[in-house]
């Protein structure tokens, strides 16, 4: 009997697997296709005929390619921000022993837990109240405060991997203590910040929330532009610019892991031993 | 002069006194043991060598040289750390050529010096290899290849063999001995482990709490410890506490608890009388009465029952119950004998020159 409850649980599992992958994948999956419809009206799944003229439209509408370029150039720049000021506060994070650590790290960390709404509303307020009224300006803000704490996080991931000894290592054999910290933490820890920069870079593509509320008429990010024309003029060009979102991200994040991340020749994974 | 000195060195945290007044001294090529349990401040002591901490009070001398203020890169030591400490994303080669770089050694050298290096730990052949992908003993060789490459004035070791299981401690116990003596290392060894403080030092200290206890030879600390904690801490002991009285020159009766009395053998510089700590090791108990040889200078004698046997290869170790009921760890050699039986009844004596005297609650 035991036996058979096993079992059964072990079937439960598996079957929970494939409905979350259908779930997750079959969307997807449909909109990819309807991108491709040929039909110049909205209709059902599947279409009969493919073409490209969703895609032919997107690539001759001004609204969306001022959308992808501003956010591409947005995902781009604040992946450096970010990433730049994460490490640096992972590190100190990671080297500080004393009181309020915890409650740095808390704080660090709680652009993920306050909703973006929240946070969106509040920068339009605060930048409102600066007098930075620039779009760009706004969104990169609110870009950088909503990646920061992935990059906080993976960095710190990586750093607590890294014994204490190693450095001291490093030292005891004639290289200061920043000479250690190039030589033998940074290099270690790299796993860790690529994975905070893929995830900054993801991220700050993907943002709707914040964003909405940062956008200025001439500085708006693709999923702004795709919300907008979703109320205004609901056609598949949607459908084709979900793809090239989807594109833009995945091969630009291919692109960061192979020039600075998996360094094949110098190691694998994040270091434990 | 001595290579390296300290001098009354204390370091505190808060109120903690890590190490209070150390000082001693170790000269060229020199190797010195410090041993105690964990928390004498041995560690900090090796720390402060290295220059990762920093002394309230006193003075840590390189060649007569005060270190006061000077980072560890700007000392000369060589760091064998216990995890090892390797870089895991660099090679052999490169591990060994770090400090070599960093020290400002003439670059065209290096690679010479990396292979002399590795022909000196025997690890020819293992250049490329990443240290994931070496054994625990080769990544030891390859940590103390590391340390001494750049000719340090000073080498400091880690609890160097407690990572390695016991087999191969013995064999690296040899080897690092060797070793150190090639490059006429000056050393200092930090370890709880009293085998590796005694087989690897010329000179052992033993540190309780944060203070010397005792300094000197492994054979003099073992045979003449000054202290209860001394003789207890290096080898096994058992322990007779009582009253003593001075009977004839060198020579006092003990009156121990539960009624056993004991001569001993006791220096004339010792007061002799009063409440006092007797060790006796367990390979100088000898199971079966006396000889009537022994001539006027007197034996011991207990009787006791045999509780225990463990047959440990070369050794076997007796327990024996005597009067009291207390118990005594007896260690003979085993040389294909029939072996004592438990519960058997025995005699057990020792000379007087086998018990050890130190003040009582030492």
């Amino acid at each position: 009997m035991k036996r058979y409850i096993d079992n059964s649980a072990a079937w439960l599992s598996a079957a929970n697997i494939i409905v979350v992958l259908v779930f997750l994948i079959f969307p997807i999956a449909v909109a990819v296709t309807m991108s491709f419809d040929a039909r110049e009206y909205l209709g059902r799944f599947p279409p009969p005929e493919y073409s490209l003229r969703w895609y032919r439209h997107f690539f001759s509408d001004a609204y969306y390619l001022t959308g992808l370029a501003t956010s591409l150039r947005l995902a781009l720049i604040t992946t450096i921000v970010s990433t730049t000021a994460g490490v640096s506060a992972a590190i100190a994070l990671d080297r500080y022993v004393g009181p309020g650590k915890q409650a740095l790290e808390s704080l660090f960390l709680s652009p993920l837990i306050v909703p973006a709404v929240v946070i969106g509303f509040a920068l339009l307020l605060f930048f409102a109240n600066i007098g930075v009224f620039d779009g760009f300006t706004r969104l990169l803000g609110g870009h950088i405060i909503i990646t920061f704490p992935y990059t906080v996080r993976t960095t710190l991931a990586g750093l607590v991997g890294i014994r204490k000894t190693l450095t001291e290592a490093a030292m005891s054999l004639g290289a200061t203590e920043r000479r250690a910290f190039w030589d033998i933490t940074f290099p270690l820890a790299r796993t860790g910040i690529v994975a905070g920069a893929v995830f900054a870079f993801a991220f700050s593509m993907d943002d709707v929330a914040v964003s909405l509320f940062l956008t200025s008429p001439d500085s708006y990010t693709l999923p702004v532009a795709m919300v907008s024309m979703m109320r205004t003029n609901f056609d598949l060009t949607i459908a084709a610019a979900a793809v090239m979102l989807m594109i833009f991200t995945f091969v630009l994040i291919l692109v960061l892991d192979r020039t600075i991340g998996l360094d094949r020749l110098i190691g694998k994974g994040v270091f434990r031993s | 002069m001595s290579v390296l000195e300290l001098s009354h060195v204390t370091k505190r945290y808060g109120a903690f006194v890590a190490v209070e007044n150390v000082s001693f001294t170790v000269e060229k090529g020199q190797i010195l043991s410090l041993l105690g349990p964990s928390g004498c401040g041995k560690t900090t002591t090796l720390r402060l060598i290295a220059g990762f901490e920093n002394a309230n009070e006193g003075a840590v001398m390189f060649s007569g040289v005060d270190m006061k203020g000077r980072r560890p890169y700007e000392r000369n030591v060589g760091l064998l750390f216990q995890d090892y400490a390797l870089f895991p994303h660099m090679t052999v080669v490169e591990n060994v050529a770090y400090g070599l770089k960093h020290r400002n050694f003439e670059k065209a050298r290096i690679p010479d010096r990396v292979a002399e290096m590795l022909s000196l730990v025997r690890l020819k052949g293992f250049e490329d290899r990443r240290p994931s992908q070496l054994s625990g003993g080769q990544q030891q060789r390859v940590a103390l290849a590391r340390a001494l490459a750049t000719n340090p004035e000073v080498v400091l070791l880690d609890e160097p063999l407690s990572a390695l299981d016991a087999k191969l401690r013995q064999e690296l116990r040899f080897e690092l001995k060797a070793i150190l003596s090639a490059v006429n290392a000056t050393t200092i060894v930090v370890t709880h482990d009293q085998e590796e403080a005694m087989s690897l030092g010329d000179s052992v200290i033993v540190m309780s709490a944060g203070k010397i206890m005792q300094q000197g030879a492994p054979t003099d600390i073992y045979a003449n410890p000054k202290t209860r904690f001394v003789a207890e801490f290096i080898g096994r002991s058992n322990w007779f506490t009582g009253q003593l009285a001075r009977s004839a020159k060198g020579m006092a009766e003990l009156n121990a608890n539960g009624g056993i009395r004991m001569f001993v053998n006791i220096p004339d510089s010792s007061p002799g009388d009063g409440a006092f700590d007797v060790c006796v090791r367990p390979e100088r108990i000898r199971i079966g009465a006396a000889n009537a040889s022994s001539g006027d200078s007197p034996v011991n004698e207990m009787r006791g029952t045999i509780r225990d046997v463990a047959h440990l290869g070369a050794d076997l170790h007796l327990v024996v119950e005597i009067a009291g009921g207390q118990l005594l760890a007896v260690t003979e050699k085993y040389f294909g004998q029939a072996l004592e039986q438990s519960g058997q009844e025995v005699s057990i004596t020792f000379l007087p020159g086998d018990c050890i005297v130190v003040p009582s609650g030492s």
